[in-house]
């Protein structure tokens, strides 16, 4: 399965980037989720969800190989992690969110947390053929 | 402290002097955030003498028990001062993303004083903050301004902004956030200017702490997957607010031409479904919310350029589409742009080019007054002109500047009749003279007229339009609930709208806090702030209280000329019985000045003695006054 | 025929669903308007705003067809 982004469904509420945080960090923080929200204002007015597709590129590229394929999804383990930077830059379409108080990039693990908040369809979850 | 940012921020705008002290646990749980804030740091801090617009007036930001919480939906940010508009104290609230952000900084509440040397900005990144220069910031129109300094400073800064109409000190001025939303009400963007602070921009990347995060989460959780189902969602993620306003017509209490009529006949030309269907680009939310009302639309107008905004919602569209009479939703939507970007409430704003659309029809103003410019009823290129002349406060413009109270002083000529506004601030977008309970409302109301801290159409509807009989209760139960939530700082519309009850706030701030809080509680901390706000009034521009609760001659007197509502008024026999009935309930004396016994009650004696020195403190009621004030609506039996 | 009305807040209570939390099952005869089938059940129609159905805005005099869910939406004050 993956997540499937309709960008013109989005209304910029980033309840998915509170439950981000909440869900993997206990916390009430919304910048460290690892979705972000990207508005486009005022023209031409829109928002534009920006996460991880689970292509891979990261684990290629990671070093210590910190990042394991489970399932369908690229999982970054913090244990293993050296955090040089290294999966961020190599993220072709920068999803990869850092945070100052968190020793590892932020990666989307594909819990679909953020699917089951989101009420407007912007975020849902597809079989990977879909 | 658990449910707090931990921060409270003082600034000396004068001295440029930053000082940072832990927000202040007993009046976190005395007051609760926002409005409480504002209503107790006023009543303690500015001299009753100093002008609005002066050095010794507060200008106030601050979030609430709830901004930035998981509980739907804390996205709110209050600010705070003494009005310009009504000398009382102001409270305005707006949602989008600043407040969370505020508290994500670390920070509850700033307090500023005196007025920056040179036009500035402040700037907050986390634990960095700074009075910056605002340079060519200054005088640029809100929209444009809150573009450019996203370019400048990042696209995760949250950004607030003043126009030229808060430079200007028009006392309608609002502030402006997240490209549309507004703290429109009150005047609060004319103090921001006078403080010369144009702007402020926030970053935040800390975590808020939380008691019991799980309990707090797995609440709203639950909330958010019952309410997905809601009747009320869809219509409302469709139409957000601007659909009432076939309905508010049908009712016969539209304000249409400066409130002469109270039916637009053209309505369906301005109503919702043409917004949604001619004009949407998207739809648009607050923080953490899953309801989506804000509409962001694309006014276009051949000869003009294509203007982007939020809205306009419902107010707007009453106030500027039904009083300015205009006939076009993209004219309706351009001007709430004009206003948005040159930074006036387009609720007052709207209602004072009606009110000069009224005097121009009467002759009052003439073409030699406007520049050779006329100034007709829903006449798009007339209502731009005109409020660039108040704006700039060129000519007449410059008495307009003043809204309809201060204008109709000036104007004179039997003016003040039709200014619909009470203790100087403007009616929202609903006509009282087939709604007793909603003219109480707007006349009772502590920062002025306005619908949030008491709307009653659907009271007036349940009880009766024509009778004013068990009105009082209900407006006073009214004012404590629903200003409660701009204490917490949280949006209403939860509650309103989708059923998520009081107690399950109430039970999400204990989460939160840790505190063993009850609504009770909180309905007399919102008591509290209601009748501190009166004795604070009773100081400023001196008693009775009564005084000030006055109702505009034509909501008293001028039956409606036509449609649904024709021949309805008030009356001002109903007006006085039903202000008798208010101040009993309240337990007030009936010179609506408040009592020894009822501000004891709730905690507040210090404002009695300070009403006594000024020999406006209440006569003791005989018999005492009521234990519980206000009644919740009891609907008739079927 | 049968058709099915939603609505919350203070509506609900007027509506006394009973298909769901929300859901009332109403049977009416003919095709009546929305504002004659609130009638029939006794709610004052000012305290409607509006109808939704099908995903549309509807007036009062709309007449709903067979199996046609309707939601009655409660007037507010905002914006």
């Amino acid at each position: 399965m993956r997540i499937k982004i309709k960008k013109e469904s989005c209304t910029g509420c980033r309840l998915c980037e509170q439950i981000c945080t909440i869900w993997h960090y206990k916390e009430i923080n919304p910048k460290k989720a690892a979705i972000a929200i990207e508005p486009h204002f005022p023209e031409p007015g829109i928002f534009e969800p920006k996460l991880c597709v689970q292509c891979g590129i990261c684990a290629k590229e990671c070093p210590v190989d910190a990042i394991h394929l489970e399932g369908e999804a690229y999982v970054l383990h913090a244990d293993e992690c050296t955090n040089c930077g290294i999966c961020v830059e190599a993220c072709p379409i920068d999803v990869l969110y850092t945070h100052a108080d968190v020793p590892t990039p932020l990666k989307c693990d594909l819990c679909l947390k953020c699917t089951e908040v989101c009420n407007t369809g912007a975020l849902t979850v597809v079989r990977r053929s879909d | 402290m658990d449910g707090f940012g931990g921060t409270t921020l003082r600034i000396n705008l004068s001295t440029e002097e930053i000082e940072r002290t832990p927000t202040d646990p007993e009046l976190a749980r005395n007051w609760l955030g926002a409005r409480g804030f504002v209503s107790k740091i006023l009543y303690d801090e500015v001299p009753r003498d100093a002008d609005p617009m002066g050095p010794d007036n507060r200008f106030i930001v601050t979030t609430g028990v709830l901004t930035g919480s998981f509980c739907p939906v804390g996205s709110k940010v209050g600010f705070g001062c003494i009005s310009p508009a009504t000398n009382g104290h102001a409270d305005s609230s707006m949602g989008g993303h600043l407040g969370p952000e505020l508290r994500y900084a670390g920070y509850d509440l700033i307090v500023m004083e005196g007025i920056a040397a040179r036009p500035s900005y402040l700037y907050i990144d986390d634990d960095t903050v700074e009075l910056r220069p605002a340079g060519d910031y200054w005088g640029m129109g809100s929209l444009e301004l809150e573009e450019r300094m996203k370019k400048d400073l990042g696209e995760d800064f949250q950004i607030a902004t003043i126009g030229p109409s808060g430079e200007n000190g028009i006392v309608f001025s609002c502030i402006t956030h997240d490209f549309g939303r507004q703290a429109g009400r009150c005047g609060v963007g004319a103090v921001m200017g006078s403080k010369k602070l144009k702007a402020i921009a926030v970053r935040g990347t800390k975590s808020l702490p939380a008691h019991d995060l799980e309990s707090h989460w797995n609440l709203t959780y639950d909330i958010l997957q019952r309410t997905k189902t809601h009747p009320n969602m869809a219509p409302w993620q469709k139409y957000g607010t601007a659909f009432f306003v076939g309905w508010s017509n049908e009712r016969g209490c539209f304000p249409t031409k400066n409130f002469q009529e109270t039916y637009h006949k053209d309505w369906e030309k301005i109503d919702g479904e043409r917004l949604v269907e001619d004009c949407l680009v998207s739809d648009k939310a607050c923080f953490g919310c899953w309801m989506n009302c804000g509409k962001y639309t694309r006014a276009r107008i051949p000869g003009k350029p294509d203007t982007y905004q939020e809205g306009p919602e419902y107010e707007t569209i009453a106030l500027v589409g039904g009083s300015c009479a205009f006939t076009d939703i993209n004219h309706v939507a351009y001007a709430n742009y004009l206003l948005d970007n040159i930074g006036m409430d387009t609720m007052s704003g709207g209602s004072t080019v009606a009110f000069a659309m009224e005097c121009y029809q009467r002759g009052i103003i003439t073409k030699d007054d406007l520049e050779g410019h006329e100034l007709r009823w829903g006449n798009i290129d007339d209502f731009e002109h005109f409020v660039g002349m108040i704006a700039e406060r060129r000519g007449v413009g410059d008495t307009f500047a003043l809204g309809t109270k201060g204008a109709a002083e000036i104007l004179g000529q039997g003016t003040i009749a039709f200014a619909s506004q009470a203790k100087g601030m403007e009616f929202s977008g609903y006509d009282t003279r087939w709604y007793p309970a909603q003219l109480l409302s707007y006349c009772t109301c502590d920062i002025g007229a306005h619908h949030s801290k008491s709307w009653t159409i659907t009271t007036d509807i349940e009880l009766g339009r024509d009778t004013i009989e068990g009105k009082a209760p209900v407006v006073i139960y009214l004012q404590h609930i629903r200003p409660l939530f701009d204490t917490w700082s949280c949006c209403r519309l939860f509650w309103g709208e989708l059923d998520v009850t009081p107690e399950e706030h109430v039970e999400s701030i204990r989460y939160l806090t840790g505190w063993d809080i009850t609504l009770d509680e909180c309905m007399r901390v919102s008591e509290r702030v209601w009748n501190l706000n009166r004795a604070h009034y009773i100081e400023r521009n001196g008693g009775p209280g009564r005084r000030f609760d006055v109702a505009p001659a034509r909501h008293l007197d001028e039956p409606i000329p036509d449609g649904p509502a024709e021949g309805k008024v008030v009356g001002r026999e109903n007006f006085e019985a039903m202000l008798d009935d208010y101040y009993a309930n309240r337990g007030w004396d009936r010179n609506g000045n408040p009592t020894r016994e009822v501000l004891e009650d709730l905690g507040i004696g210090y404002a009695a003695d300070n009403l006594e020195k000024l020999g406006h403190l209440g006569e003791p009621i005989p018999g005492g006054i009521p234990k519980v004030r206000g009644q919740k609506l009891k609907p008739k039996a079927m | 025929m049968v058709i099915y009305l939603r609505s919350g807040g203070k509506l609900r209570d007027r509506l006394k669903p009973d298909v769901d939390i929300y859901t009332r099952k109403v049977e009416v005869e003919g095709t009546p308007t929305l504002k004659e089938i609130l009638e029939q059940l006794g709610i004052p129609d000012g305290l409607v705003a509006f109808a939704f159905a099908d995903g549309k805005v509807r007036r009062l005099n709309y007449r709903p067809a067979e199996g046609d869910v309707v939601t009655l939406q409660p007037p507010v004050s905002g914006g």
